[in-house]
C-alpha cells in the first residue's frame, strides 16, 4: 500500500469541448524515478496540474500517499514539490529571496544554501531576478521544487534551456534524491533526455497512456542490430534469409542479432558465396527509435 | 493565513515601487502646503487642504488602485500563479490573503498621510488656524478631516474590491487601473446627470457610483437631498457593494484554470 506514493485513476480531463486526458491511469512507485515522455500536446502538463490540484477534472481519482486530490483537498501538497511550464519569478526578487518566500518556516537557511550549492548558482543568487538568463531562471525553478525536499517532485521538462554543465548537475541531483529515497516524476517530450535516469516509463499520446514499463523491460525489449552495407544487397539478403538469419525489416540492410550470431560467421559465409562487404556496424536500436515506433504502429484509437 | 499575509507583505516590501510610491505622497502632500503657504491668493483655504490631507486623500485612491490591481495581476503576469496554488493551502485562503495585506496597506496609507497633515499643520500653518475651528457648520476642521477619512476610506475600498474583480478577470493590470480610476473620478463629472435622473427614477439611487457620495455627506449634512440615501444607508450601500463585488472575485478565482 505505502509502495505507491501517487495514483490516477482514470482520469478525464476537458478544456472546453477538447478532451485533454483520456481515462488516464497510472501509479509512481515510493522512490522511482518516473518519466512521463510524450510529443508536444499530449498532455503531459495537464497531468501534472491535475497532480497538483491545480484545477477540476471531469472524473477519476487522484491520491498521494493515499490522500486525495483535487483543487478542493490540498493537504498532500505539502509533501509535494513541482516546476511545471515555465518558472514563476518575480522580477523584483533576488534568487534566495525566492527561496526564501517559497520554502517553509521549517527549512533553514543551511537547506536553502546546500540547494543553492548544487545547483551551482552562487554567483548569482543575491542578484535581482530579471537579470536572470533563461537557464538561470529554470535553474531556480528546480531549486524552488527541491528546496523543501519533498517526498514527491514532479518537474515539467526541467532540462529545458539549461546548457549542458546544468543538465548533468540536475542529473546527478536527481539520482542523489533518488537515492536518498525521494519520488520523481519528470516529463519530457525527448525520451534521450530521460533514459539514462529513469527506472519506469509512462507514454503519453494524445491524451492517452499509450505505454507504462520499467526501463528494464523497454531497454531488454529493444533489439540489436548488424547493419551491412555489401556489393550485392540483393543476393546477400537471400543468402542470409536462406541460412536462419532474421532480416531486419526496416529501411536499412540489417541482421538481427541473438545471442548465436557472430559477425564473424556472417562475413564467412557472405565472402563464401562471392559478395564483398564494404561496411559491417552493430546498431543498438535506441530507445528513441522504439518509442517512436511505439508511437506510430501503437495508433491511438481517435475516441 | 498569517503565513501567506507575511508572504504578500515580503513580496510588497521587496518592490522598489512600494517606498517611492510613500516618498511620492509624501512629497506631493508637503508641495501643496507650501504653495498654499506662499500663495494663499491662488492656493486658497489652508483649513480645506489640510481636511483633505493636503490632496493625499485623493493620491492615496490611486495608489491602492495600482497596488490592488497589481497584487492580483502580477501573479498571472510573471506566472507565479501556479506556485501560490498548488501549494496546501487553498485558493481562497491565497486570494483573501492578498485583499488583508491591501486592507493593512490602505490603512498604511492613511496614518502615514494623517501623520504627515499634522506635521505640516505643526510647521507650515501653526498659526494660521487651529484643529477645533469651526470648518463645515457642526463640524471642527479636525472633525470635518475624520469624516472625510471615514467616508473616503469606506468608498476607496468600494472602488478597490472592483478593481481586485478587474484584475481577476483580466489578469491585467491595465484594464484594471484605468476602469478604476476612471470609475472613481468618473463622479465628479456624472454626478449632476445622476442627480437628475435619480429624481426621475428613484431606485437608482441605489446605484453604486451615488454610495460615492458618501465622504461629502458625512460632512454635509444637507447633500442627502442629492443623494436621497440616509447617511447609514450609504454606508450600508457601500458595505453590500464591496462584499458582493468580493463575492464575485472569490468565485472566479476559485474556478479559474492555470
Ligand atoms: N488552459 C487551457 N485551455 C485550453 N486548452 C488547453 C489548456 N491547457 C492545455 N490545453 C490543451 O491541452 C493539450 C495538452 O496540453 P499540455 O498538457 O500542455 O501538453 P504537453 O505538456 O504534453 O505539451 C494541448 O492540446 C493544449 O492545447
Ligand atoms: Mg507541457
Amino acid at each position: 500500500m505505502s509502495d505507491t506514493i501517487l495514483n490516477v485513476e482514470h482520469l478525464n480531463k476537458n478544456f472546453g469541448k477538447k478532451q485533454v486526458l483520456k481515462d488516464v491511469s497510472f501509479s509512481v512507485q515510493t522512490g522511482h524515478i518516473v518519466g512521463l515522455v510524450g510529443p508536444n500536446g499530449a498532455g503531459k502538463s495537464t497531468i501534472m496540474k491535475a497532480v497538483l490540484g491545480l484545477f477540476n477534472y471531469a472524473s477519476g481519482t487522484i491520491t498521494i500517499d493515499g490522500e486525495p486530490v483535487s483543487p478542493t483537498s490540498h493537504k498532500a501538497m505539502d509533501k509535494v514539490g513541482a516546476l511545471i511550464e515555465y518558472p514563476g519569478i518575480y522580477p523584483f526578487l533576488t534568487g534566495y529571496q525566492h527561496l526564501e518566500l517559497f520554502s517553509k518556516d521549517s527549512t533553514s537557511k543551511d537547506q536553502i544554501m546546500d540547494i543553492v550549492d548544487k545547483m551551482k548558482m552562487d554567483s548569482y543568487i543575491n542578484r535581482k531576478a530579471k537579470t536572470y538568463s533563461l537557464g538561470m531562471k529554470q535553474k531556480l525553478g528546480i531549486a524552488l521544487a527541491l528546496v523543501d525536499r519533498p517526498k514527491l517532485v514532479i518537474l515539467d521538462e526541467p532540462m529545458n534551456g539549461l546548457d549542458p554543465q546544468a543538465n548533468k548537475d540536475l542529473r546527478t541531483i536527481i539520482l542523489d534524491l533518488a537515492k536518498q529515497g525521494t519520488t520523481l516524476l519528470i516529463s519530457s517530450h525527448i525520451l534521450s533526455e530521460l533514459e539514462k535516469l529513469i527506472d519506469d516509463l509512462v507514454v503519453i499520446d494524445k491524451g492517452q497512456i499509450v505505454y507504462t514499463k520499467s526501463m528494464a523491460e523497454l531497454e531488454s525489449g529493444s533489439k540489436k542490430l548488424l547493419v551491412l552495407k555489401t556489393s550485392d544487397d540483393a543476393k546477400a539478403k537471400e543468402i542470409l534469409a536462406q541460412n536462419n538469419y532474421q532480416l531486419d525489416n526496416g529501411d536499412k540492410f540489417a541482421i538481427v542479432e541473438n545471442d548465436q550470431t557472430k559477425m564473424a560467421d556472417v562475413i564467412k559465409l557472405l565472402s563464401d558465396n562471392g559478395i564483398d562487404i564494404d561496411d559491417v556496424q552493430h546498431v543498438h536500436s535506441d530507445l528513441e527509435t522504439s518509442l517512436l515506433n511505439l508511437l506510430k504502429n501503437d495508433k491511438v484509437k481517435e475516441s | 493565513m498569517i503565513t501567506l499575509v507575511k508572504q504578500e507583505t515580503f513580496k510588497l516590501l521587496h518592490k522598489k515601487s512600494t517606498y517611492a510610491v510613500s516618498a511620492t505622497l509624501l512629497i506631493i502632500m508637503t508641495v501643496f502646503g507650501v504653495l498654499t503657504r506662499n500663495y494663499p491668493k491662488y492656493w486658497g483655504d489652508p483649513k480645506g487642504l489640510f481636511v483633505t490631507m493636503f490632496t493625499g486623500i485623493n493620491w492615496i485612491v490611486l495608489f491602492m488602485i495600482a497596488a490592488c490591481s497589481s497584487i492580483i495581476a502580477m501573479e498571472f503576469q510573471y506566472g507565479t500563479i501556479k506556485e501560490l496554488l498548488y501549494r496546501k493551502y487553498y485558493r481562497g485562503q491565497i486570494l483573501v490573503s492578498k485583499w488583508i495585506t491591501m486592507l493593512l496597506y490602505s490603512i498604511y496609507f492613511y496614518v502615514l498621510a494623517f501623520v504627515w497633515s499634522m506635521l505640516l499643520k505643526v510647521v507650515l500653518f501653526n498659526n494660521k488656524f487651529q484643529l477645533s475651528d469651526t470648518y463645515q457648520p457642526g463640524h471642527s476642521v479636525i472633525n470635518s478631516m475624520w469624516l472625510g477619512i471615514v467616508g473616503s476610506f469606506l468608498t476607496v475600498w468600494l472602488v478597490l474590491s472592483l478593481v481586485l474583480l478587474l484584475a481577476n478577470i483580466f489578469k491585467s493590470t491595465a484594464a484594471a487601473i484605468s476602469i478604476g480610476i476612471i470609475g472613481y473620478f468618473a463622479l465628479s463629472i456624472i454626478s449632476n446627470i445622476m442627480f437628475v435622473l435619480m429624481q426621475k427614477w428613484d431606485w437608482l439611487k441605489w446605484n453604486p457610483l451615488n454610495m460615492m457620495n458618501l465622504p461629502s455627506q458625512l460632512v454635509s449634512s444637507s447633500f442627502h437631498k442629492m443623494t436621497l440615501l440616509s447617511t447609514p444607508e450609504m454606508v450600508v450601500g457601500s458595505l453590500v457593494y464591496t462584499a458582493i463585488f468580493m463575492a464575485i472575485s472569490y468565485v472566479i478565482f476559485k474556478r479559474r484554470s492555470v
